[in-house]
């Protein structure tokens, strides 16, 4: 059992928006559901100014709001710490949708289902890599990884970068951004 | 980013329909109580009760598109005791059940027995005070995310519900209307308290943070402005408050059992119903999340 989570660096991010092309085609969503959005800020002050972009999508929270509301059932807890959404169980109520804070989820058109980030382990049985987020983006900017391994590569960047979630300790979030 | 509201008119009318089938169903047991011979206003509260219930019911299935498509998964809505919704489902059905019950043995010319009767209205109660709790359990809305939404619901649910039984008695049990007189008091009440409420949670939730402030700045003086203040406070709160007064404080006996006297009555009660829909409309889309990406 592990404890997945994933690093965010958003002084690295571009804002191609690649990561969520490639999510939306690992997903087979259609063009108009989108797991991750995209925050565009002003940072600094002239001369010295840059726009930081900031991808947010599901954070795994480990105090799930989302779950903690959902009347079915549908959306638990992983042994992995992932949050996922047994969409057999899902009726549509989007009482999860008012409960997230983050406004990380979606409404799937085709069905009604809500969905969210997965974290992508479910492909890793098929040899065709895992959260083709990762791989995809041309700048590095994310890496995912075991929070609870101490010598794994996400644990020492986060040491490294002092790289936190994005609203601090407001529902245990395993999503670290450097920003 | 613009932030889409996550529930729209379906389910404001919903939370608008259960507040009132439980606010008729009390009615009717206070009537029980107070009024014993306004069996036929009794009667309307009975029959109304579960049918406008029915119809937010299936509001709700409609809005819940996966389980529209798959309506063997609504039996899941009990897996969860922690979620407010499975609750409501409880109290949902139970109510209805009891509706359903006290309404089929009153249009039998049965009696229903009192202990049912109390126990409907207990349900009943719980059903109104839980659409409140719905939205209010989520903390990312400042707007619901507090202790009087519950309670405002439930005042206003009682206020339609009462409205809705005297609505019917204007139109076929004018007689029974006319002795009503300890329900016309407390109905009276009703929207003063409501009046009360509204302006503690504008007046508190502005101050509670950026998103609640512009919560209450787009009802008060934004997008929803018109709507808040025609709609609302107008025809819903003041118009009502203001016939009534007229009505049980200014006028002779005469005037007040007179047919000018109950159309105007209807008048108020017809805007306690659009004031009571327009409160949860204008509630589920003008709340503003709070920001935690910035």
């Amino acid at each position: 059992m592990a404890r997945y989570g994933m690093l965010i660096d958003t002084t690295r991010c571009i804002g191609c928006y690649a990561c969520r092309i490639a999510c939306q085609n690992q997903n087979h969503l259609p063009a108009d559901v989108s797991l991750i959005d995209f925050h565009e800020f002003e940072r600094g002050s002239h001369p010295c100014v840059r726009v930081e972009t900031v991808p947010t999508q599901c954070m795994h929270c480990e105090d799930a709001p989302c779950q903690s509301v959902c009347p079915t059932a549908a959306t638990y807890t992983d042994p992995d710490g992932i949050v996922r959404i047994d969409p057999e169980k899902c009726i549509g109520c989007k009482y999860c949708m008012a409960a997230c804070p983050y406004q990380a989820r979606v409404v799937d058109h085709r069905t009604g289902v809500v969905d969210k980030c997965r974290f992508c382990t479910l492909y890793a049985p098929l040899e065709e890599g895992m959260s083709t987020c990762l791989t995809a983006c041309p700048a590095g900017v994310r890496m995912f990884g075991d929070l609870d391994d101490p010598e794994s590569d996400i644990s020492k960047r986060i040491v490294e970068t002092n790289a936190q979630p994005i609203a601090g300790d407001l529902t245990k979030s395993k999503i670290y951004y450097v920003r | 980013m613009s932030i889409e509201p996550v529930w729209g008119a379906p389910i404001a009318w919903y939370l608008f329909l259960a507040g009132l089938g439980a606010g008729a169903y009390i009615t009717s047991a206070f009537l029980r109580w107070r009024h014993p011979e306004a069996c036929g206003m009794r009667r309307a509260g009975h029959v109304i009760a579960p049918i406008v219930v029915a119809i937010g019911l299936v509001l709700l299935m409609v809005d819940a598109e996966a389980g529209l498509h798959n309506p063997l998964r609504f039996a899941l809505l009990l897996s969860n005791f922690g979620s407010v919704m499975t609750w409501g489902v409880v109290f949902l059905s139970v109510f209805m059940a009891v509706a359903l019950i006290t309404a089929a043995l009153d249009l039998m010319k049965r009696k229903v027995p009192g202990w049912l009767e109390m126990a409907g209205a207990v349900v009943a109660l719980c059903v109104a005070a839980y659409t409140g709790a719905l939205l209010g359990v989520c903390n990312t809305y400042p707007l619901w995310n507090n202790a009087l939404l519950p309670v405002l619901f439930t005042v206003s649910a009682l206020s339609a519900g009462a409205a809705s039984v005297l609505l019917v008695a204007v139109v076929r049990h004018a007689d029974e209307f006319n002795k009503a007189g300890v329900l016309k008091k407390f109905h009276f009440c009703l929207p003063i308290i409501e009046m009360l409420l509204v302006a503690s949670l504008c007046f508190i939730t502005a101050f509670n943070s950026t998103a609640g402030f512009e919560s209450v700045a787009s009802l008060v003086a934004g997008e929803w402005a018109v709507w808040f203040w025609l709609g609302l406070v107008f025809v819903g709160l003041i118009l009502p408050t203001a016939l009534e007064t007229w009505l049980l404080f200014f006028t002779s006996k005469e005037f007040e059992e007179s047919r000018k006297a109950h159309w105007i009555s209807f008048a108020s009660d017809a805007g306690v119903l659009v004031g009571g829909f327009m409160l949860r409309y204008l509630v589920v889309m003008a709340a503003v999340p709070l920001t935690f990406v910035m």
